[in-house]
């Protein structure tokens, strides 16, 4: 009931023109940002919620910065950089213009401060292992930092670009102390922490002195005063609140609501075409059923990618027809071929091949055991939606899957244990080692390797993809890694979401970058037009 | 009067304990872990463990608990384990925006409902009557959230007469009056069907009554009847249902705060439930059913004003 009448309300609010606003409209040279969910709070080292990186990004800036294709690494704070030659130590020389909000320069003490911080076991960051196996980071001068590692990291400047990377002053953090990120902030970033009521608004003033943007954007200045990011949890509120201008752009849009947002004259939608936040299916390779190769490649084979994609994101996704975006670097394309691709008739074949017979209620069974296993997953309506797709499709060829989906306070909780033989997530990755790294290598077990995948060939694939010195050794050992899953079917690759931003009449120069799933990165060409 | 006042704030104590140890346990018994929430998908079990022994989650839970209540005897709820803010703050933030909610929605709908009651009840079987029992079935049952999308898609949306995110501002203010119109309207909707359904019941039952008659034999205006002998009369059971209904409201409010925006506590309770933030929810837990307790209190108080009769008891 709630959601026909959501989309009727839907339908009805693309049918219409907004008129003038009566109601409460946005300032004047005020951007506001609607969204779903607040993060828990704004310390770039101690919060993963795509919520913070979203408003960190405006805060602060990194030593470099990630241009609109994904892959090419640009200048930050650092105008430019040297490896050395066994790859252990990057030295990168700091612009000298760059200021805090408090009006303080930036120093290179600064940026060893900050990188510390994040590795420092202390400080409990969920993330520090993405700063790579740091020795020190340390200031050669006011405008020079030397990133010194135990071993190469070939990943190091795309983890760099992320917001957990960001550099803050370390005297506001020490007397803000547990409460830096919550009751105060000062970075260099295009805009300054006015005030945040949790889970209702973030207020950030422009930072004036800023001209030190990313090079990806035709401003390097912040051309709006106000930057306000509301919370509005309600799907259907929020989108009228869009059309009615009481807010001016959002990434958070129903799926249902894209294509009739893309018809309504006074919404601009922009997309980007590459967006890393894939949804997956794992196998846990130790358990009954799922452990035999036969029948995680029968399921890959069974599902029809494209049918899930048209009915559950109403063709606002593309089908997951590899582990990685084609797009992101280090894509292997011979082992994206490894992938099966949906065939009934060949799943059936191979299934049969490997002893699975058909029983009387339909299942298969093979010496006594039932080709049934236990799917855990989080309660979205998409995962909702497309887990039940895979539950027909899979039953067609004699497999019978039991979905479990739980509440997101208990769900990633659940996940972490041994309780069921397979699971649906999405994620978002930088590359392609980023994403394998994270999800493949054995000493990730149980979390996030929730798979138990344990190969020692794969490690090794991505040790050497991680540490090489030379680039063509890193891909192909990265190659090589996508190989070795694919071909083994740890995962049953689903869908790759699409990043949509919908903004108001008033708003011009939007444009959705996307880096860790954040829309609108700098945000530094946005202006209003009223 | 006043020993009937002591025996029932006496009586909250026990009532409030008995919440306190629920709230805790229903925590409990909710197999989540804030740890893991506030880890991210990503983390390892070492770093998971790690946040878990800073948070105290690692203790026994009666130890837990009774840490909780020490704190609390000092009036400390504890700080938010998401966001470090103190759960006092916050609670303090949202309660005069909930507070303001509630009344502005029930100082119309509450006279519009025995009004609508009294008009059905007088006029009984008549077209106003039916009027009034169609206004009143729809307001029982139609569903606060659903009361609220159909608002806003006419009001705000589409007329744009009126905004829908969020509160403008102190309620003297224009901007305040405007923000708080429709959630009001949303949250008082839904109380004006029961409180006029209960009065024309009452008011019916009171007209047929002895004193009544007596009343219209003595010559007494219609008015005056009505409003003196059986209003006067009908109210014990309205308030009781008004005592009642507010608990619901308080439920309401939850789904009304969301879907407006509306910064509150009924808001702040989502919030952290979604994100288990167990001291805020707890928080929460403890000021609603305080609300509760309170409203309760005052449902007492009014009954004793009203009838004579429980005074004596």
């Amino acid at each position: 009931m709630k959601k026909l009448l959501a989309g009727a309300m839907l339908a009805l609010a693309a049918a219409l023109p907004a008129g003038d606003a009566l109601a409460q409209a946005a300032p004047r040279n005020t951007l506001v940002v609607l969204r779903e969910i607040d993060a828990d709070n704004y310390d770039p080292i101690r919060s993963t919620a795509r919520g913070a990186g979203e408003v960190v990004y405006m805060m602060s800036d990194t030593l470099v910065s990630l241009d609109w294709d994904m892959r090419t690494v640009r200048p930050g704070l650092a105008e430019r950089w040297e490896i050395s030659p066994d790859g252990k130590t990057y030295t990168f020389h700091l612009r000298r213009d760059v200021t805090f909000c408090d009006g303080r320069p930036m120093t290179a003490q600064d940026v060893a401060y900050s990188i510390m911080r994040w590795v420092d076991p202390a400080n409990r960051s969920p993330v520090r292992w993405r700063a790579g196996p740091v020795r020190e980071v340390r200031a050669i001068d006011d405008h020079t930092v030397e990133y010194e590692l135990t071993e190469p990291f070939g990943e190091l400047l795309y983890q760099l670009t992320l917001f957990f990377a960001s550099i803050v002053d370390r005297s506001t953090v020490e007397r803000l102390g547990q409460n830096f990120g919550s009751q105060g902030f000062n970075g260099t970033g295009p805009y300054c922490w006015v005030s945040w009521t949790p889970r209702q608004e973030m207020v950030l003033q422009r930072h004036p002195n800023y001209t030190w943007g990313p090079p990806i954007y035709q401003n390097r200045s912040p051309q709006v005063d106000r930057v306000i990011w509301r919370v509005i949890p309600e799907a259907n509120t929020r989108l009228a609140a869009l059309q009615t201008g009481q807010g001016d752009v959002t990434q958070y849009i129903p799926n249902i609501a894209i294509q009739q947002l893309r018809n309504v004259p006074t919404i601009r939608m922009t997309r980007q075409e590459n967006y890393f936040w894939d949804y997956f299916m794992g196998f846990k390779v130790d358990k009954p059923v799922v452990s035999d190769p036969a029948v995680r490649r029968a399921i890959n084979l069974a599902v029809n990618r494209a049918a899930i994609v048209q009915a559950v994101w109403f063709g606002n996704a593309s089908p997951a027809t590899a582990y990685l975006n084609p797009n992101t670097a280090g894509y292997s394309e011979e082992a994206a071929r490894l992938v099966p691709q949906f065939d009934p008739a060949a799943a059936r074949r191979v299934l049969d091949e490997a002893g699975w017979r058909v029983g009387p209620d339909g299942v298969r069974v093979k010496d006594g055991q039932r080709a049934s296993f236990l799917l855990y997953g989080l309660q979205t309506t998409e995962s909702r939606q497309f887990t039940e797709a895979i539950q027909a499709d899979l039953r067609r060829v004699g497999i019978e899957m039991r979905i479990q989906l739980w509440d997101a306070t208990v769900g990633w909780g659940r996940l972490a244990t041994q309780e069921f033989d397979a699971f649906v997530m999405s994620y978002p990755y930088i590359s392609a080692t980023d994403g394998f790294a994270l999800y493949f290598d054995s000493r990730n077990r149980p979390t996030p390797n929730r798979m138990n995948w344990s190969d020692p060939r794969t490690d090794a694939a991505l040790n050497t993809a991680k540490t090489a010195l030379d680039a063509a050794t890193r891909q192909a050992a990265i190659a090589e890694a996508q190989r070795i899953i694919a071909e083994n079917n740890v995962w049953l690759p689903i869908a790759r979401e699409n990043l949509w931003l919908a903004a108001s009449q008033r708003t011009e120069g939007v444009r959705a970058h996307g880096i860790y799933g954040v829309g609108l990165y700098k945000g530094l060409d946005i202006r209003l037009t009223r | 009067m006043l020993r009937y006042l002591i025996q029932r704030l006496l009586l909250a104590i026990p009532v409030m304990l008995g919440v306190l140890l629920i709230g805790f346990l229903l925590m409990q018994v909710v197999p989540t872990d804030p740890a893991t929430v506030r880890a991210g998908p990503s983390a390892t079990a070492e770093v998971v463990a790690e946040i878990r022994r800073d948070l105290g989650l690692d203790q026994p839970l009666t130890t837990q608990f009774g840490l909780y209540l020490w704190r609390l005897a000092q009036g400390d709820l504890g700080v938010s384990i998401i966001n470090n803010v103190p759960v006092v703050q916050e609670l303090g933030a949202t309660i005069g925006p909930t507070l303001e909610l509630m009344l502005s929605s029930l100082v119309w709908s509450i006279p519009l409902g025995i009004l609508l009651g009294t008009l059905g009840a007088y006029y009984r079987g008549s077209l106003i009557d039916r009027g009034v029992m169609a206004i009143s079935v729809a307001g029982v049952s139609v569903p606060v959230f659903f009361l609220g999308l159909i608002l806003i898609w006419f009001v705000g949306f589409k007329w744009q007469w009126l905004p829908f995110t969020g509160r403008g501002g102190p309620l003297w203010t224009l901007e305040g009056l405007q923000s708080i119109a429709l959630p009001a309207i949303t949250l008082g909707g839904v109380f004006v069907g029961p409180v006029a359904r209960m009065t024309r019941t009452a008011v019916l039952d009171v007209l047929s009554a002895d004193h009544v008659r007596t009343a219209r034999a003595k010559g007494l205006s219609e008015r005056l009847v009505v409003l003196r002998h059986a209003l006067r009369n009908a109210m014990v059971p309205v308030v009781t249902l008004i005592g009642l209904q507010i608990g619901f409201l308080l439920g309401g409010a939850v789904v009304t705060e969301t879907v407006f925006t509306w910064p509150g506590v009924g808001r702040l309770a989502v919030g952290a439930i979604t994100s288990s933030d167990f001291p805020m929810a707890q928080g929460t837990i403890i000021v609603l059913s305080l609300g509760f307790i309170i409203v309760n209190l005052i449902v007492d108080m009014l009954y004793a004003a009203l009838d004579p009769r429980m005074r004596a008891a």
